[in-house]
């Protein structure tokens, strides 16, 4: 059978228009009687707020200024609908919006939004998430009664008979940053009135979600919202979450105008999700033959004001805590934990990109001590056609990792030599397995 | 305030008098590369720019009577391009190419890069090291200043609002001479100088003839390491003197960053980059001896 | 307000700006040529790439005014106006897969455009040298250092056919 497009090299369906400048980016959309918009963001991490918006509404050529007491349901949020649409008590985080002034420049909506006035009372704030979890840390939402929003647990064999029999055992801590997609268009979007229905045009990884968001945080029916996804300039799990979607659509339904707003790079780091930071303590034990017996793991996931996508990231390390090796005796506890940090969600990955820190040291260091080369010490445990995962899944299609590993080792010409040629090959680049 | 008035000058005259008309209501503008983002974020607030990439006088770098005149609109393209530079002030060269990315490069000038007043600034320690002169005019006079005594304190230089740092001149190399550059950045491209050094060298008979050095990114402007120079200069050049050097240079940046932010790590780090500075000196000036 | 003339494209503008308007707004907002982008607005990113007076510069750091008497070139002039045919590099950025979101591809065309007309036979690290100044978030950079390379290849062999 000959196939049309597999086995060959296909010219993407865009690249054209994006070769040639003519790709439309939510930025690039310009209309007629369009008015611009600006969000005012919090500079405290966590306090009470008040606002007083007078002398921007004041101001000529500001259309409104759009506030929590304008929003018909304000909530949002795609797992736990934590975030408000505009804050109306107290803000969460640096960057939480308070407020959206519409005028008829970019310019005047950018000088009104200097003399909004807020006055903030700091309450404490809460930013180390291992310390939010202890009971008498400050509540980031006080609906829930712990920032512990989420506990997953894998329970596996019995690991402390097994710990017992190791030969070997490495207990050891792991901690990985916050990072940011940096997605290389700041996020930007239109909207308007088509008819009784409100067309917002954004850079985003989930329309059909933000359609319902917006349908939800404006009390309309799903079918009078329209999302439309032009060119998205990159996103990497950081257009998931909504940013100015809600915003946009209330603006336009309330005023019948287009509005457009454009994020400045600033505000885009302040606007959207991050990749969670981990703190991760692990235990693995393994026979003197480097044979893999145990393994106990506490994932701590700093998911920051707002939940996100927390729930699903800290699953997925916690499935993934063990990696790719059969280990028959596993404890996993995995958390989701609110602090007044930027908010966590997703980021390429989703949570199996933080766990490979911990799970691929502690084997390098279970080998140094038994003294077995790192590449020996993953194909006696690694995954194969038939292995069981940690939460009982059996492996029976394809798990070519064995024969990956043996194609870097012949690759890189070490089987068999392994110390003199990676030294060897160390004094020109950086090698490492 | 808001900028109500601009001018694209091509004669440096209309400038100067510009200048003299407006000026602690104007700013000049060059490669614009700074000023913009400042502009932007209300960090200055000039009533009137005066807009001076277009003065072809003071674009061109030229040599008159055995000293080397770089107009300050010059661009760091430019430079690295010039015909006018000899091989031994490959320090020069080495430095102007690493600053922002080609575009940058190419807008950006070196009298923007000196007035800035910023630390990290990477031609000025070449720049010191070569002891170059400035040529600052107003409306009715001239007067030069030595590089060294321009910069008064973080993004503070002594010019005044009517002024314009026209050149800046220094004595062409001999043979014997050479000037090395190594800079620490974080990244290849658009890094801002972690810290740098300039090494000139003027060598005779194996010994370190003559030596200045000069460090940038570390402290409140760039500055010459004279105590370094004074116990390096006259001598013999061997590993010893070298190692002897670089640890002397070490201690001294521990003491001027005591306390703060990265001492250790400069302090550490200066003596590789010192060494590799030197190197490429010694070897621009090889033909006077080693 | 202020008046200046500049070519984009090849074609002449005369236009009233504000003082204070940077290049890349000039170029967006008021000529409509949105194929330039900005990205980080201070230099960084390189999105907003235009060829003016012959080099490349950051349209986000250079004010409206100071293009007076300028000739720039955009994106949307690389191909030539009622132009079907793509200029060599954008033929190779296609051809190569160098486009993913497309949002750098803008800067990128434009400053191996200026590279190659200066050195048609680019090493690779010349050439990465030569792109320094673009961020890009997708590719990791190799599709389109080879789209250059290859696109260097194709006004080479341009140069030899017209000879012939």
């Amino acid at each position: 059978m000959k196939f049309k497009t597999v086995g060959h090299s296909e010219v993407r369906v865009d690249a054209m228009a994006k070769v040639i400048g003519e790709a439309t980016y939510p930025e690039d959309f310009y209309m007629k009687d369009m008015l611009w918009g600006k969000t005012l963001r919090s500079t405290k991490a966590h306090a009470h707020v008040n606002l007083d918006t007078q002398d921007a509404e004041k101001m000529e050529g500001v259309i409104k200024v759009f506030t929590y007491r304008d929003v018909p349901d304000n909530h949002h949020g795609v797992v736990l609908k934590d975030h408000e649409v505009f804050c109306s008590k107290k803000v969460r985080r640096i960057g939480d919006p308070l407020a959206f002034v519409v005028a008829i420049s970019n310019k005047i909506a950018e000088k009104a939004l200097k003399t909004i006035k807020v006055e903030y009372n700091e309450i404490p704030a809460i930013f180390d998430p291992v310390e939010a979890m202890m009971k008498d840390a400050p509540l980031v939402h006080e609906n829930h009664k712990s920032n512990i929003i989420f506990h997953y647990k894998l329970r596996r064999g019995n690991i402390e008979e097994a710990f017992k029999k190791c030969a070997v055992i490495i207990e050891k801590q792991y901690k990985c940053g916050m990072v940011d997609h940096g997605f290389l268009q700041p996020e930007a979007g239109l909207a308007y009135m088509d008819g009784d229905t409100v067309v917002v045009c954004a850079a985003t990884q989930y329309p059909h979600f933000d359609q319902l968001e917006v349908a939800e945080a404006l009390h309309i029916s799903q079918e009078k919202v329209r999302i439309i996804n032009p060119a998205v300039g990159g996103a990497f799990g950081g257009r998931e979450d909504i940013t100015m979607q809600v915003h946009l659509a209330l603006a336009t339904k309330v005023l019948g105008r287009p509005i457009k707003t454009v994020y400045s790079r600033e505000e885009s780091f302040l606007a959207h999700s991050k990749r969670h930071p981990m703190v991760m303590t692990y235990k693995t034990g393994a026979d003197a033959n480097g044979k893999l017996l145990a393994m106990e793991a506490e994932l701590v996931g700093d998911t920051g004001a707002y939940a996100s996508w927390a729930i699903n990231v800290m699953r997925k390390a916690g499935v993934h805590a063990t990696g790719p090796y059969e280990i028959p005796n596993v404890k996993v506890d995995s958390y989701a934990v609110y602090t007044n940090n930027p908010f966590a969600g997703a980021m390429r990955g989703f949570g199996a990109t933080q766990v490979p820190i911990a799970h691929e040291q502690q084997m390098d260091m279970i080998a140094e001590e038994l003294d077995i080369d790192p590449i020996t010490i993953r194909l006696i445990n690694g995954f194969t056609l038939g292995s069981t995962t940690a939460t009982g899944q059996v492996l029976s299609d394809s798990v070519p990792l064995k024969e990956c590993i043996e194609a870097v080792e012949n690759s890189l010409g070490i089987k068999n030599h392994y110390e003199e040629k990676m030294e060897e090959l160390a004094m020109e680049a950086g090698v490492g397995i | 305030m808001e900028i109500n008035k601009t001018f694209q000058e091509t004669e440096v005259e209309a400038v100067l008098s510009l200048l003299d008309q407006y000026q602690d209501n104007s700013k000049i503008i060059a490669g614009g590369t700074d000023i913009i983002i400042q502009l932007h974020q209300g960090r200055v607030n000039p009533e009137v720019l005066i807009d001076i990439s277009n003065l072809n006088e003071i674009k061109e770098i030229k040599q008159i009577e055995g000293r080397i005149l770089i107009g300050s609109a010059t661009t760091f393209t430019s430079l690295m391009k010039s015909q006018v530079i000899p091989k031994n002030l490959w320090g020069l060269i080495e430095a102007a190419s690493q600053v922002g990315s080609p575009q940058i490069r190419n807008a950006a000038t070196i009298g923007g890069n000196i007035c800035n007043g910023s630390p990290a600034a990477d031609i000025v320690p070449p720049l010191l090291a070569l002891n170059s002169q400035l040529v600052i005019a107003n409306k009715m006079t001239e007067r030069k200043v030595p590089l060294e005594t321009f910069f008064i304190d973080k993004g503070k230089v002594d010019l005044k609002n009517n002024e314009l740092l026209s050149y800046i001149e220094f004595e062409n190399i001999k043979e014997n001479q050479g000037l090395g550059f190594t800079k620490l950045g974080l990244r290849k491209a658009l890094a801002i100088s972690r810290i740098s050094v300039a090494v000139f060298l003027e060598m005779k008979d194996g010994c370190f003839n003559e030596i200045r050095i000069a460090t940038g990114s570390c402290g409140k402007f760039a500055i010459r390491e004279k105590e370094v120079e004074d116990f390096m200069r006259n001598k013999q050049v061997t590993d010893e003197l070298i190692e002897a050097g670089a640890n002397l240079y070490s201690n001294i940046i521990l003491k001027r960053l005591a306390g703060r932010h990265g001492s250790d790590y400069k302090s550490e780090a200066i003596k590789g980059i010192f060494k590799d500075g030197l190197g490429k000196a010694t070897h621009l000036a090889k033909k006077g001896g080693v | 307000m202020k008046k200046i003339n500049l070519k984009i494209n090849g074609s002449e503008y005369s236009l009233e700006i504000d003082e204070n308007m940077r290049l890349i707004d000039l170029i967006r907002d008021v000529v409509g040529l949105t194929g330039t982008k900005e990205g980080c607005g201070e230099g960084e990113c390189g999105a907003c790439t235009v060829i003016m007076g012959g080099v490349t510069v950051n349209s986000c750091m250079v004010l409206a005014f100071q293009a007076n008497g300028k000739e720039i070139l955009t994106i949307e002039g690389v191909k030539g106006k009622g132009n079907d045919k793509l200029h060599p590099i954008q033929k190779a950025f296609l051809e190569e897969g160098a486009v993913q979101c497309g949002f750098c591809i803008p800067g990128m065309v434009l400053s191996a455009k200026a590279l190659l007309d200066e050195n048609n036979t680019p090493s690779r690290e010349e050439i990465r040298e030569g792109i320094s100044g673009n961020l890009c978030r997708c590719t990791g950079y190799n599709k389109i250092v080879d789209a250059i390379e290859k696109a260097a290849y194709y006004l080479v062999k341009e140069a030899e056919d017209n000879e012939i």
